[in-house]
């Protein structure tokens, strides 16, 4: 075999540049202007490029993990999985929400097996009774006084850095965690093109009006793509379509700046069938009224807003192949009371159908026809700035 | 009548562990009465300082054991032994013990430190 022949029986694997296409990169079968390549098909695949994501994105960067009211009580906790990391969150008696390292310091066990429960008076390992007070000092253990120099602070609990945005808990478990105003609220800024807009929806006293979760066979960034865009929409989302006109030509709203899709003039609402939803929510402006705005705040949260309700998924990658999105539904607190199915019905739906359209992907992406990955078309080449980021971040 | 240190140090829903042998917990209850006992749980070495206090009753920090300070007995779930109880004594604005068995001396505050 010559080493031409070699070249086409095993190309090298494409090293996307998606930001930037080169058309005169002297590359066999390099696309033209209009395309753009995406990863390979290895980056969905691979468990070691999971394992690098894993370490070098969401153990490093700000992670959305739970909506801070469900943690009302002093004591309440939940269990939150970032990274390879289980970690514990809980309410202190100062009303805190603090976030630890869910293993014992004794001999790591893992402290709270359970996903979300209401904590009597400490966290206490069941192994040999280590304990824990709420904001993870060491505060007994068997024969510890007779220990006189265990220092129990430096046995306490390690701690993960926690902000509170938006209504939600959100950890970050790098020893110097990136600016949030920079990694967050600036994905905030290049959306909509300041944060103020976001803050007009008082996101933070909205009330819970529905969750959904759904157990994705898909690797967490075919569902950040198809977020990304809408070139899907018109064939795969009739209802969305219906109530958003323009998505059928495929430019998603995250396409532009400050851009706000506009609904049909025949929807009321951002409903499933067009009916009208709930009370504009009160700071939203005239200029906001009756558009759907859409943020991904990188690696895993999209928040979607609408006049009268605001759709937070966060995700969670558990494998190559699996990935965990919960969805919340916001309301006003007093919209609680009326029939909310109309409106989550419509997101729902976008859901399940994007989901399916991810889960039939994951497949390709192991296979010989995508191991050079495919292509991104003009509508959807501000993909490639994700893929530059997620690259960047691998290096 | 050992010393313990003054009132004021020893607000109410508060307790001080005095590491002697063994090791004695005075509590001050939130409805401000003052107990002594054995700090060691009699179910599993723990100090009863570091548990629970509600009303006149204490929880051991690590199993749950409860003890009423009045008595010294336990809940009978997980511990079966009572602990010893000692008087508390507050004289001159300092809170005292008298261990169980030691008589009082009617000295002044201070006539046996704690360590």
């Amino acid at each position: 075999m010559t080493a031409a022949e070699a070249d086409l029986d095993r190309p090298e694997p494409a090293r996307p540049d998606p930001g930037a296409p080169e058309p005169g990169r002297p590359e066999p079968g390099a696309p033209g202007p209009s395309l753009v390549r995406t990863l390979p098909g290895s980056a969905y695949t691979d468990p070691g490029v999971f394992a690098d994501e894993q370490e070098r994105i969401f153990e490093r960067t700000w992670a959305c993990v739970a909506f801070a009211a469900d943690l009302a009580a002093a004591g309440a906790f939940h269990t939150v999985t970032v990274g390879r990391e289980s970690v514990v969150l809980v309410r202190g008696r100062d009303g805190v929400v603090r976030a630890f390292l869910n293993v014992c310091r004794h001999r790591g066990a893992r402290l709270c097996t359970d996903d979300a429960g209401q904590l009597r008076r400490n966290l206490q390992c069941s192994y040999h009774a280590w304990t824990y007070d709420l904001t993870g000092r060491l505060v007994a253990a068997p024969n510890l006084s007779s220990m006189p120099d265990v220092d129990r602070v430096e046995y306490g609990l390690l701690a993960v850095h926690l902000r509170e945005w938006l209504g939600y808990v959100w950890i970050c478990l790098a020893d110097e965690p990136p600016s949030f105003e920079a990694d967050v609220l600036g994905e905030v800024v290049s959306r909509l093109g300041e944060v103020a807009a976001i803050e007009r929806y008082g996101v933070e006293q909205l009330a819970l009006g529905r969750r959904l979760r759904y157990d994705v066979a898909a690797n967490w960034k075919l569902i950040v793509e198809n977020f990304m865009e809408c070139y899907h929409c018109a064939s795969i989302h009739p209802e969305l379509t219906e109530v958003l006109p323009e998505f059928a030509d495929g430019y998603a709203a995250q396409y532009w700046v400050g851009h706000g899709a506009e609904f049909a003039p025949t929807a009321a609402g951002f409903t499933v069938d067009g009916r009208a939803g709930a009370d504009r929510l009160p700071g939203v402006t005239d200029e906001q009224d009756r558009r759907y705005y859409a943020i991904t705040i990188k690696p895993q949260v999209f928040v979607n807003l609408v006049p009268d309700h605001v759709i937070v998924h966060r995700m969670t990658p558990l494998a190559p192949d699996r990935t965990v999105v919960e969805c919340d539904w916001l309301f006003a607190p007093d919209a609680l009371g009326r029939d909310l199915d109309p409106s989550v019905e419509l997101f729902h739906r976008v859901n399940v159908q994007d989901f399916a359209a991810c889960e039939r992907t994951q497949p390709g992406m192991g296979s010989r026809a995508y191991r050079d990955g495919g292509v991104l078309v003009p509508s959807e080449h501000h993909i490639g700035a994700f893929h530059s980021w997620v690259t960047a971040r691998l290096r | 009548m050992i010393h313990v240190c003054a009132l004021a140090d020893l607000p109410r829903d508060s307790a001080r562990r005095l590491p002697l042998s063994p090791p004695v917990a005075v509590f001050h209850t939130a409805d401000g009465e003052l107990y002594a006992i054995d700090d060691t749980c009699t179910h599993q070495d723990a100090s009863l300082a570091e548990g629970w206090l509600e009303g006149c009753e204490v929880e051991c920090p690590l199993h749950a054991a409860i003890f009423d300070l009045r008595t010294g007995e336990p809940d009978g779930l997980l511990a079966r032994d009572p602990v010893r109880t000692h008087r508390v004594v507050v004289e001159g604005g300092a809170v005292h013990v008298v261990l169980s068995g030691e008589p009082a001396h009617g000295s002044g505050p201070g006539s046996v430190a704690a360590s």
